[in-house]
């Protein structure tokens, strides 16, 4: 195979295998920019991946069913945010909880649909004229689902209103300080619970896509692990929704090219690298102390309480 | 017939006075089934489940029960838990359970134990496998023939001799109907990989390939494969749902086969705890263990019966004859006990060069059971080749 071909199918396969786990990091990166950390990535993927199965079923149109994972997504992320931010639990405990809750509740949800194809799954399309675009086009706007598209699309509005909007600088104030932004009379928490919300939609979204498009079906085990990954990947993107597409694009390569390059290089080693990353950026982060210079919020994983230094 | 039924009957009402003895009644058997994964995942563990029902509706009042997703390392305190609810059998469902079965044996001498794909036995733990050798060698000759670039991807889950047995089964039918087609493989490394089974039959598809069989626990290559029209193979259950128009035929299991006849046999005093330690089944088509087709009935997807009818070959065996009629042919063949023609019959070389058996030269079970070697049209990376 050329290897401008092996480049560009690379690159096509890696987004299309990286969109969930592209718009599971963008929510994690916007839910712990606001100080909640959520460990419940992997069950809220579950939830609606078979949430948005049954709809898309029942009603015939995945675009309900599409809404409906993202709502499944968000219910389950509403309950962390009420343990986690109301009740002020350990976030990390409430986050596998919920990842466990999730996977057990969409399997038991999902009874009535294991075997049963969608009648009528996602297509993929081309996006009008950016499909053109000589290399780029190949790679990114030919034959993907809306939902990669969109999810890209996602990463750029994320970046717009974390980094430049006043509501953007508000909810990562929460997350590096929320006892100076309690103080200038903002408040913290309906802002977490914002973020985490919009963190369980984007999560519902990307399980929506596997049970929708990527593979128009609903089993257990489904998601995978993916939400798992998708959390490294927010830590490796370095809480940037921009570099989430880029860090995105780096682990779906990895995956792709471990069947790709089969014949010539250990999968093993090529399925291991996203890992190796992340502990590599970990290592980083720690390593350069002023860590809010690359993205870590200071009050990460942190309950607020008013009075609390 | 009437006569035949009539007699049978009869039988059945007499045999229990012969074995008065060592016979044993329904009511009084429980048996719990222990499965590695859910059973929703519709692949390995759904298969299993099918069969218990099968079971139960067989012998109408048998108590089952199954317990899901059973970590493989941590199997032994739920076999104590199951006993202590009374079981008297306890049937484990993957290979990995092996060394918790054999030591909860040892542990419960008057229980019986089954475990499905295992090796090792005792005097109260039998083995069994319900086998795809020879239902991949007919899916072969149909991919074979349905090949138009000659390269057939094989998205397989681990380098095993069970999986390499089955790969190689299926590339020796390919290179029988068409003597260029070539099987290129790609490994998961898991038996349950949707994401990868997605991938690797991307990679097979940018490499040429048109045809798809697999190992792995879900449709997911029958659902790629299908965007592009290409034909693919149910595996274990039927996923002929899946695309209705593409799935050619498939390696489909009836693990009640077995079950039926473990139980008939425990029942009529044949089987009791203690002398179970050469109890093993390997069956095949011959039993009906196994079944070819997409979906049960359906040996061969009418979408695909005049391709596989005009592709006509000169025969060494049969002469001139189409593919169609060549797998009903094979079918034929080995369905009845003893097989009238085993797949691995020589002459066959690896792929290394190597004369494996010589003209006339059929594997022996145990040869199946450890195979190793890469059948000569086979591509791609193969782990632990000799």
């Amino acid at each position: 195979m050329d290897v401008d071909v092996l480049v560009v199918a690379t690159v096509a396969r890696a987004l299309a295998f990286a969109t969930p786990l592209l718009w599971a990091a963008l929510g994690e990166v916007i839910a712990e920019r606001s100080g909640v950390v959520n460990l419940g990535v992997e069950g809220m993927m579950a939830l609606g991946a078979v949430t948005g199965f049954a709809v898309a079923f029942t009603t015939g149109d995945v675009w309900w069913g599409l809404a409906a994972a993202g709502l499944a997504g968000m219910a389950g992320s509403a309950l962390h945010a009420f343990v986690a931010i109301t009740l002020r639990a350990d976030a990390y405990v409430s986050g596998l909880s919920l990842t466990m809750l999730g996977l057990g509740l969409s399997a038991l949800i999902g009874r009535a649909w294991v075997g049963r194809p969608l009648p009528d799954p996602m297509r993929t399309v081309d996006v009008p004229w950016l499909r053109d675009l000589p290399l780029l086009g190949p790679m990114l706007f030919q034959g993907q689902y809306v939902l990669t598209y969109a999810a890209l699309l996602a990463a750029v509005v994320a970046w717009a209103l974390l980094f430049h909007t006043r509501g953007g600088l508000v909810l990562r104030s929460v997350g590096e300080n929320p006892t100076a932004v309690d103080a200038a009379g903002l408040h913290v928490r309906p802002v977490r619970y914002a973020a985490v919300l919009i963190g369980g939609l984007l999560a519902g979204i990307g399980g929506g896509y596997l049970s929708l498009a990527y593979r128009p079906s609903w089993g257990e085990g489904m998601v995978n692990g993916l939400g798992w990954i998708a959390l490294a990947l927010a830590i490796f993107a370095m809480w940037h929704p921009l570099r989430v597409v880029l860090a995105g694009l780096l682990f779906g390569a990895c995956f792709t090219l471990a069947f790709r390059l089969q014949t010539v290089f250990p999968p093993e080693l090529l399925t291991m690298l996203p890992y190796a990353f992340t502990v590599l950026a970990l290592v980083f982060t720690a390593w350069r102390r002023g860590r809010h210079a690359f993205g870590a919020p200071e009050a990460l994983g942190r309950p607020y309480l008013r009075g609390e230094r | 017939m009437k006569h035949l039924a009539r007699l049978a009957l009869a039988l059945a009402l007499l045999l229990p006075l012969g074995f008065g003895s060592a016979q044993r009644a329904l009511e009084d058997l429980k048996i719990a089934f222990l499965y590695v994964g859910p059973v929703g995942d519709y692949g390995f563990s759904y298969a299993h489940d099918l069969g218990r029902q099968a079971l139960v509706e067989r012998f109408p009042g048998l108590e089952t029960t199954f317990v899901e997703s059973v970590p493989e390392a941590e199997v032994e305190p739920f076999v104590d838990q199951l006993i202590a609810d009374g079981h008297d059998v306890v049937i484990g469902t993957s290979f990995g359970f092996g060394d918790g079965l054999l030591a909860a044996a040892e542990r419960y001498p008057d229980v019986i134990f089954g475990h499905a794909t295992g090796i090792e036995r005792a005097p109260n733990v039998f083995t069994f496998m319900a086998d795809f050798w020879q239902v991949y060698y007919l899916n072969g000759l149909v991919a074979g023939a349905l090949s138009e670039t000659g390269t057939i991807g094989y998205v397989a889950a681990f380098p095993i001799p069970e999986v390499k047995r089955h790969i190689n089964a299926f590339a020796i039918g390919a290179r029988e109907v068409n003597p260029d087609a070539v099987v290129d493989v790609r490994w998961l490394y898991a038996w349950f990989d949707p994401a990868g089974a997605q991938e690797a039959t991307q990679a097979l598809m940018s490499e040429g390939a048109d045809v798809f069989a697999f190992t792995e626990d879900t449709p997911t290559v029958i659902q790629v494969a299908a965007t592009r029209g290409f034909p693919s193979f149910s595996h274990y259950a039927s996923m002929l749902p899946f695309s209705p128009e593409t799935v050619a035929s498939g390696q489909l299991v009836n693990w009640d086969a077995i079950l039926i006849d473990v139980v008939e046999k425990i029942l009529d005093g044949t089987y009791a705890a203690g002398n179970l330690a050469d109890v093993d089944y390997f069956w095949g088509l011959g039993e009906e263990a196994v079944e070819a087709g997409a979906e049960p009935g359906m040996l061969i997807n009418p979408a695909y019966e005049a391709q596989l009818r005009a592709a006509v070959l000169d025969h060494p065996e049969f002469g001139e004859i189409s593919v169609y009629d060549l797998v009903e042919r094979r079918l034929e063949q080995m369905s009845v006990l003893p097989a009238e023609f085993e797949p691995f019959t020589g002459p066959l070389r690896d792929r290394k060069g190597n004369l494996v058996y010589a003209e006339g030269v059929s594997a022996t079970l145990g040869e199946l059971l450890g195979m190793e070697w890469a059948a000569e049209n086979v591509r791609g990376p193969w782990d632990g080749e000799p």
